[in-house]
């Protein structure tokens, strides 16, 4: 099992992840970033590969993103600067970004180097399922990395039984057919479909993610699912305090009193 | 025949001669797996492109009692669609095997009809009916099909067993429930290799295949969109539900006869089509060639992008699309799209970088006069690329009643194949109207720029892999191919993932798409569609970079020379012309994508 997948063997509710894009607000921002999210209690951390055109998200991750290349964050840096955190922290981590740097980066290597950082699993968003599994299953399997697929609202029951299949450590759970940071609330229609996943006794656990920013957000995506990822709402954090114990502390007065130390 | 009969060609076998029977346009072709069989693959079909075949075509594998994890296997990695199983499997087996793909059923028939139909009724979607013979088929002998013209079961039907050039029904209530007929030994030169004169003759004369009229291959990717290794669908599960309903209606709607009908009807009478190909006679005698230019300049809005533009809008009514969204560059696909939205009563918003709204003002107001809703786009390098993301980004945002409107055989699986098909009406009617002018269809040379290559798709279309027709893709260059400041996506770029699909592109080492640079906003773009990558690759084209120097003297001499002020985009394909050396009696012909109009800014800047 990676770190990730004992963690999530372990505790099954009220899960908080935060995500951020490496290389922001300033290229060396990693350490402290994970640090701080460590000492407050957040139980792992999506760490973002900047990409110039993330055609998944918002304009508080492509910005955040467009910086992060100006600063010269890449692959090879971030996977640097993980190795040199490797030990100092035990807080699982996963990578999240888009095919094409990883393939520039040649997706073997990626793997393998990922593995040899820490990392525990991988989430790229715009590989489709089939080409993993005809592809990279193998490869994922061989350095324990788990693969992290997204479903949506409108996502069908017969492909989220096959991403399910496909997993082995959680299914993020897309709040609504939409970008990231565009979600301000909540409704019946993200408590419907929250409550269908679960009814479908799915192996593996979910977390709900998009649009997580205040304590409306966070309590229905943990009364329902497995926990939650927070992320344009820390990145505007971040950017607003340098001081990342601060913007931790920030962003989670504003998700709700229970949310901190929560282990 | 009246009932649409489709055609199977079965017991192909070599390369070239598949690829050549795929050009006659069959539903089925069959490949038989029977060691016994002159026409066996078993040990070759790892060398036959199947990937190549056009996905309109449907891949057969012939089996004789071949055991289930074999038969499986087979399916699984060369991806069959259907099995046609001869031997005697049971309805357990064909059940068992229909999970991985379709199912024909064949039976050898003598003067009755087989008894056990029936039982095989709910486990396979067709049956055959063949002449008794040991060896898969292919024996040349035909039994006597009276027998059928008492066939009442619902389950269609293919019909083989020595249908040969002769075969033919002047009554087709003799054959109910006939859906194919299956083709073989008597169609072929040599065992496995097919004439394939005579099968197009065959189809002619029977009118066989009514729905597939496209006929090339080379042209057509794969059940996943792939062109070679180019293309596919890289996207965001978000927009897996719109891009999966797409794929899954494009080919039927698309060959449908009221589509078919409001297609060509728009094309005619709104669009202006057929556009003229004009023989160009001073440009003639400065290249030193026969050169027609083909006029897609006259199209209605000044640009070939109407071809496509109305193919996709009546695919968006047939969906059911409340909106359409589009990207644009130089606003002739902005235009395009307003216009055909304001014909037919649909809201339109069209996204268009910041950068490109400045150098393409009259293009801008002409969309807003069109009604069309415009979004400004700063993001990024704030020209064509920056306006895709965000129109995706839209489409993500807004999935259910939006149609996104591509411009070009650009992004995921299927807008290249979709645009390409609606644009080859270029090359048909290149084709036919040389016949006229010349006497001959094929031209050695078809000259056309590319920015994401719609236009150049467009007029390459019915020449790819003739064997006889050099197909040059100009590219813009920029201050120079080498430069830095390019957009020659083919000389410069590298493979990668742009817009959801694998193809050549402008990057850095590190992953990053890095900006073009073209003084034409069409071709500022630093991708390509995949459909040209995979051309570049197997050499079915060439590619050439253009700078903006060239292309803008270009422009010029060719409206002093013919009277007619070209796009800044089209006056690339023309300065490609003094790159190549040509015999007298060639003949080539000049895709004239655009009219300059909407550049004359730019020229004016340029000249003074
Ligand atoms: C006149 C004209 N030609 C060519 C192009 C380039 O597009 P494509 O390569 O898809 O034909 C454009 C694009 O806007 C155009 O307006």
């Amino acid at each position: 099992m990676n770190p990730l997948q004992e963690l999530l063997s372990v505790k099954k509710h009220k899960l908080l992840s935060v995500f951020f894009t490496a290389g922001y607000p300033e290229a060396g921002s990693a350490f402290s970033i994970i640090k701080s999210a460590e000492n407050a209690g957040i139980d792992f951390l999506e760490v973002g590969m900047p990409y110039s055109d993330p055609l998944a998200d918002g304009p508080v991750i492509q910005q955040s993103s467009t910086r992060a290349i100006e600063n010269g964050m890449t692959i090879e840096l971030l996977l640097k600067q993980l190795n040199e955190i490797k030990g100092k922290t035990r807080i699982p981590l996963l990578l999240m970004g888009y095919l094409n740097p990883v393939m520039q980066y040649g997706t073997d290597r990626f793997i393998r180097d990922a593995s040899g950082a820490g990392v525990s699993a991988v989430i790229l968003p715009d590989l489709p399922v089939s080409e993993y599994l005809r592809d990279f299953q193998p490869l994922y399997k061989k350095h324990g990395i788990s693969p992290v697929f997204l479903v949506t609202p409108n996502t069908s029951i017969e492909r989220i039984r096959s991403i399910d299949n496909a997993s082995d450590a959680f299914i993020y759970v897309v709040s609504s057919a939409a970008t990231t940071g565009k979600q301000k609330s909540f409704g019946q229609a993200q408590k419907e479909y929250f409550q269908r996943l679960r009814s479908m006794k799915l192996k593996n656990p979910l977390i709900g993610g998009f649009g997580i920013h205040n304590n409306q957000t966070l309590s229905q995506a943990w009364e329902n699912l497995n926990g939650a990822i927070c992320g344009s709402a820390f990145l505007k954090k971040l950017a607003e305090y340098p001081d990342t114990d601060k913007a931790i502390k920030q962003l989670l007065d504003d998700l709700g009193p229970d949310s901190g130390n929560n282990n | 025949m009246k009932n649409n009969i489709k055609l199977k060609v079965c017991g192909i076998r070599s390369p070239a001669n598949m690829m050549e029977v795929a050009s006659a346009g069959p539903s089925y072709m069959g490949f038989i797996f029977f060691e016994h069989s002159p026409r066996d693959v078993s040990r070759t079909i790892a060398q036959l492109p199947l990937e190549q075949l056009p996905e309109h075509i449907k891949r057969v594998a012939v089996m004789v009692n071949k055991p289930l994890d074999k038969a499986r296997e087979i399916v699984k990695k060369f991806k069959f669609d259907l099995v046609q199983l001869h031997g005697n499997e049971s309805p357990e087996y064909c059940k068992s095997i229909r999970k991985e793909a379709g199912v024909i059923k064949a039976f050898a028939v003598s003067d009755h009809l087989p008894d056990e139909l029936e039982e095989y009724f709910d486990c396979c979607d067709y049956y055959l009916f063949d002449t008794k013979s040991d060896m898969a088929g292919g024996s040349g002998k035909s039994f006597d099909h009276s027998i059928l013209a008492r066939y009442t079961l619902e389950k269609k039907y293919f019909l083989g067993g020595g249908i040969g050039p002769d075969f033919k029904t002047d009554d087709e209530s003799l054959y109910p429930g006939l859906c194919a007929l299956d083709i073989n030994s008597r169609f072929e030169t040599s065992p496995g290799e097919k004439d394939v004169s005579l099968i197009k003759n065959f189809m002619q004369n029977l009118e066989l295949n009514k729905t597939s009229s496209i006929n090339l291959s080379g042209c057509f990717p794969d059940k996943e969109g792939f062109y070679g290794k180019f293309g596919g669908a890289y996207i965001p599960e978000m927009l897996y539900p719109n891009i999966d309903e797409l794929r899954k209606n494009y080919i039927e709607v698309l060959e449908s006869e009221q589509f078919k009908y409001d297609f060509k009807n728009l094309l005619k009478d709104y669009v202006g089509r057929p556009t003229a190909l004009y023989y160009a006679g001073n440009l003639s005698e400065k290249t030193g060639a026969r050169v027609y230019v083909k006029r897609e300049d006259l199209c209605h809005t000044g640009a070939h992008k109407l071809n496509n533009v109305v193919g996709q809008a009546l695919f968006a009514k047939q969906l059911k699309k409340k909106k359409i969204i589009a990207e644009t560059g130089a606003g002739q696909h902005g235009v395009a799209t307003a216009t055909v939205c304001a014909l037919l009563g649909i809201p339109c918003t069209v996204f268009m970088g910041s950068k490109d709204i400045l150098r393409q003002q009259p293009n801008v107001l002409r969309m807003k006069m069109l009604g069309a809703e415009l979004v400004p786009v700063e993001s990024g390098s704030k020209t064509l690329k920056d306006a895709t993301n965000e129109a995706i980004r839209h489409w993500i945002n807004h999935p259910e009643e939006t149609y996104y409107l591509i411009g070009s055989t650009i992004g995921p699986h299927p807008y290249p194949d979709l645009v390409a098909r609606l644009q080859s009406v270029i090359s048909e009617e290149i084709k036919k109207q040389l016949l006229e002018k010349e006497g001959r269809e094929d031209p050695d040379y078809v000259f056309a720029c590319a920015g994401g290559g719609s236009n150049a798709a467009g007029a390459f279309f019915h020449f790819i892999g003739n064997g006889k027709t050099r197909l040059i893709g100009v590219e813009a260059g920029g201050e120079g191919a080498d430069s830095g400041k390019t957009a020659a996506t083919i000389y410069k770029g590298t493979p990668g993932i742009i817009h959801g699909c694998k193809t050549l592109l402008l990057q850095t080492s590190d992953g990053q798409v890095t900006e073009a640079h073209s003084v034409s906003a069409g071709l500022d773009y630093p991708g390509i569609g995949p459909m040209h990558a995979y051309l570049h690759n197997s050499k079915l084209a060439e590619y050439i970079p253009v700078n903006d120097k060239e292309a803008l003297d270009a422009a010029m001499s060719f409206s002093r020379a013919e009277g007619i002020i070209p796009a800044l985009e089209s006056a690339h394909a023309i300065a490609a012309l003094d790159k190549f050396t040509f015999s007298p009696d060639d003949l080539v012909v000049l895709c004239l994508s655009g009219r300059g109009d909407k550049d004359l800014q730019t020229y004016e800047k340029h000249y003074s």
